[in-house]
């Protein structure tokens, strides 16, 4: 928990710095440009902080960073930007799932079964999750289905086994997974069925 | 069995192994090379490069029948386009998939399907997943120059199963192929030409096939469609679970087709090693049984003798004090649709309680080696492995419908791989030419000696396969006559091809809980309960009437716990109501021995609960406590017991033939004159054998249909 905590400081401290680093560049960007075309009507940014482009301006210093001691900022120098760690990438403290939702249910990782009513297979080159089935009903009202699982009709599907994995271990769901069916390879031959001596005669047209 | 990746192979034999193909030839897709054996299709060589040429009429399962042109591709150089189904490619072909001929060759064609096709997508139960509507959008004019009436054909009543209405059907025989190829049903065929043609039965009578279900899926338009399931709902709207089928021994594998808690329809879901992409007519419409007979409260007798429904608490403290009071004097018998899960907690809190009886209903002897090697009591060459030999005796059995698509297996080796097959027991309809060597049980003892006429024909043979029915079983000498058995599978197995590979000895189930309760030590047959009647008997979805309260005193309580008001809860004194097989997660293994898991499509109705949760609260009530809370643990304890239990969807392999053979030569006893027999000879006695399929309406109407169909005069008798 402490270090998914920290990590997400980090997260937000690194993506602050970014924001600024954004802004230096679009400055950098306009000193190259020439004045005549860097009017003050043509806006390229939401903040301005000067209306002289060409004269290089100093950074504006933030009262917190001015304010630290050197031990603080060095401490700060440290925790910044990203923080690599063992664990495996897991979600769970703090997307807000019940924990009820999360040790009750598991997924099943498969690519989708083929209808048998249709020959077409395009819709089946992908790798779909899908929860256990919980308790649906017919509305009493409209006679439309219920349920009052969030989870049951959730879609996602991937292009590979391992991201649906990787997706499911994140979330901390308990996750098995399924192989698609084997086809092995048949012989057809239209001369079979005028064949005279074998049985794959056929008798109907 | 072919090996992916090993390549097409050349001849008839469909599947039968070689290790040395031809030599591969390259042709190019859409200018991709693809490098394919000689004999291939040019449809097959675009799937292989990862192209899907539309068609109506080709089906891989099916023959070639090359008539609905919608598969036409350009080759380069060629002047014409070619039908890709039925053209194999030469070396070099470079074939044009999304070229402008093949797109206008492909909109002629689809303009021509749609000159008769109706527009009554709208109220068509094919709409949404409809091979026509698709294929229309996709390769289809946005316009049709066609003026002229539409052509009408007359509907044909082939039954209460599949529904037909012929002015949708383009002609694709692909109905026609499948009942006489795999169905073995010649009933079907076409009449009159051009557009005169229609697909009929000639004369009206029923598609009397255990298969037939399969034209709904197979017809890529809605000319046949379900009739129990007409305007039930749409594609779209349904919900899907995959699960396993327990309607026979064979474990199909089955979509569920499911909205709002009910389930609407039952489809196949394609297994090369079982099923295919087939199911049986019961597997696929007894599921209207699961909404009807249900028990959906528990049950407790009252003093007038009169169950009446109560709350658990109730139900589980009347169960509990009767198992606690009867100090041990305990038996459970497991009937034909339990699952592993409740069959290892019941067989747990029997044993807790100190009782020793757990029986299944069904029969198996226990003579010689009984029940003590795996090996004796599996179909051991499995499903897939059919394709592989080239004798089959049947003995006292008729897989067409004790597991009809076991059968369809068989009549697929025996059309394309030269299959012979050869009957002991009643000279019934398997579909395809047995030889029927007699019905006699003394026959057995002489093909043992080598002096019966096909005792040669079986030591020629280079993979024989022996399968013995549980029917057979079941008679009063049935362990003597499988130990003969036994003996001669071994006998046979020195001369085989495969060596110790190839096994000889098959048993084909009947019920879907057999194998896992043999694995997990359950007695076969109640003589055990009969011998010695408990004071408490657990019945676990035992209805086949095994054991009668004629055969139990009369202080015997009888607890029973199952999903459907039938014979099983009529005799009882408790009743547990549990889940079906569509509502629960559970581990169901088939005749070969293959673990597979179930998954709940619905929640048990009312007051139903899953089984082993039932068994595991009850154990807290008597005070002996199971040692599992959740699924994980109830399997962690098959894995204990049995540990192929959990292995979902492989076969283990069973050995020890040779032992059992030599504990098979020490079985004496009396042989009985009686002939053998089975006791589904038509196709009248399929559709009822289980609680489920005795309570669906559907199957109901089937009998009922074909006792009418005994009247008609066009049928051959």
């Amino acid at each position: 928990m402490k270090v998914l905590v920290a990590k997400y400081d980090a997260c937000l401290r690194s993506a602050v710095s970014e924001n600024k680093m954004a802004l230096r560049f679009t400055w950098s960007l306009l000193s190259e440009i020439p004045i005549a075309r860097c009017h003050r009507a043509v806006s390229t940014s939401a903040a301005r902080y000067v209306d002289d482009l060409t004269v290089k301006q100093v950074e504006p210093k933030s009262t917190h960073k001015t304010l630290m001691t050197s031990e603080e900022a060095s401490h700060e120098k440290a925790v910044s930007g990203y923080i690599t760690i063992d664990t495996p990438h897991d979600i769970t403290a703090i997307n807000g799932v019940p924990e009820e939702q999360l040790k009750t249910r598991r997924v099943l990782i498969k690519i989708p079964t083929k209808n048998s009513m249709q020959s077409g297979t395009n819709n089946l080159h992908r790798w779909k999750i899908s929860f256990d089935e919980k308790q649906r009903w017919e509305n009493p009202l409209m006679g439309w289905a219920s349920t009052a699982d969030p989870l049951s009709n959730t879609e996602v599907s991937f292009s590979s086994r391992e991201d649906a994995i990787a997706f499911c271990e994140k979330n901390g769901w308990n996750w098995i997974t399924e192989s698609p069916p084997v086809k092995p390879p048949r012989v057809k031959s239209y001369g079979a069925n005028f064949s005279w001596n074998k049985r794959t005669r056929r008798s109907t047209k | 069995m072919g090996h992916p990746g090993e390549g097409l192979l050349l001849g008839m034999g469909a599947t039968r192994a070689q290790s040395s193909g031809p030599e591969k030839i390259e042709v190019f897709i859409d200018d991709q090379p693809v490098m394919v054996p000689p004999g291939t299709t040019v449809l097959q060589a675009a799937a292989e490069a990862g192209v899907e040429i539309p068609r109506f009429c080709y089906h891989e399962r099916l023959s070639v029948a090359g008539n609905c042109r919608m598969c036409l591709v350009e080759v380069e150089k060629s002047v014409k386009p070619v039908a890709a189904c039925a053209m194999p490619v030469m070396k070099g072909w470079r074939i044009k998939t999304d070229s402008d001929m093949t797109r206008k060759a492909r909109e002629g064609v689809m303009e021509f399907l749609l000159i008769n096709h109706p527009l009554d997508c709208p109220i068509c139960d094919q709409g949404g997943e409809c091979d026509l509507q698709d294929q229309s959008m996709a390769f289809g004019s946005d316009r049709s120059r066609f003026l002229d009436n539409k052509r009408a054909v007359e509907d044909k009543n082939i039954g209460p199963l599949v529904k037909t209405i012929m002015t949708r059907c383009i002609h694709c025989t692909r109905c026609v192929r499948f009942a006489s190829e795999v169905a073995g049903v010649e009933d079907l065929g076409t009449t009159g030409r051009g557009s005169d043609m229609q697909i009929g039965t000639y004369v009206e009578k029923m598609l009397m096939s255990e298969l037939s279900g399969n034209v709904i899926d197979l017809c890529p338009v809605g000319a046949l469609t379900s009739k129990p399931y007409a305007f039930t709902a749409r594609p779209w709207e349904i919900r899907r679970t995959d699960s396993v089928d327990v309607m026979d021994a064979v474990g199909s594998n089955i979509v569920v087709n499911h909205r709002t808690g009910e389930v609407l329809r039952i489809l196949p879901r394609t297994n090369e090693e079982i099923n295919e992409e087939w199911l049986s007519d019961k597997s696929r419409f007894a599921c209207d049984g699961l909404k009807r007979q249900r028990l959906v409260y528990p049950m407790v007798k009252d003093s007038s003798g009169e169950l009446r429904p109560c709350q658990w608490e109730d139900a589980l403290l009347v169960a509990g004090r009767a198992l606690a009071a009867a100090q041990g004097s305990v038996a459970a018998v497991a009937g034909g649709l339990a699952d592993a899960e409740s069959l290892v907690a019941l067989k747990d809190l029997v044993n807790k309680l100190g009782g020793e009886a757990t029986c299944t209903e069904e029969i198996f002897p226990e003579d010689g080696s009984g029940t003590d090697l795996r090996s004796s009591y599996l179909l051991n060459t499995t499903i897939a492995g059919v394709e592989e030999a080239d004798l089959v005796l049947l003995v006292g059995t008729n897989p067409r419908f004790e597991a009809p698509l076991f059968n369809a297996r068989l009549r697929k080796a025996w059309v394309h791989n030269e299959l012979d097959v050869a009957v002991l027991g009643p000279n019934v309809n398997l579909t395809y030419e047995a030889e029927h060597i007699g019905e006699d049980p003394a026959i057995i003892e002489k093909l043992l000696s080598g002096t019966h006429p096909f005792s040669q024909r079986l030591k020629a043979a280079r993979r024989p396969m022996v399968v013995v029915g549980s029917a057979l079983l079941s008679r009063p000498d049935g362990g003597l006559l499988y130990a003969r058995l036994q003996q001669l599978a071994h006998q046979l197995r020195a001369g085989c091809e495969g060596g110790a590979e190839w096994r000889v000895l098959n048993v084909l189930h009947r019920v879907a809980s057999q194998v896992a309760a043999l694995d997990l030590g359950y007695t076969p047959g109640v003589s055990k309960v009969r011998n010695a009647p408990p004071q408490v008997l657990y019945l676990l979805g035992a209805d086949e009437g095994a054991i009668t309260r004629e055969d139990l005193p009369a202080d015997c309580l009888v607890i029973y716990q199952g999903h459907h008001g039938d014979r099983g809860a009529e005799m009882a004194d408790v009743v547990l109501p549990g889940a079906a097989y569509t509502e629960k997660m559970a581990t169901y293994v088939n005749t070969e021995g293959r673990a597979q898991q179930a998954q709940a499509a619905l929640v048990p109705p009312g007051m139903a609960r899953e089984d082993w949760k039932i068994i595991r609260a009850l154990s807290e009530v008597v005070g002996a406590q199971l040692p599992y809370d959740n699924l994980a643990e109830v399997r962690d304890r098959l894995t204990e017991v049995s540990p192929n239990l959990t292995r979902y969807g492989d076969v283990e392999e069973a050995n020890y033939f040779a032992q059992a053979s030599a504990l098979a030569q020490l079985v004496k006893g009396k042989q009985e004159a009686a002939p053998i027999d089975v006791p589904q000879k038509v196709l009248e006695d399929f559709y009822m054998t289980n609680s489920v399929s005795r309570a669906s309406p559907t199957m109901a109407k089937c009998i009922a249909a074909i006792k009418k169909e005994a009247a008609n005069r066009h049928r051959d008798k």
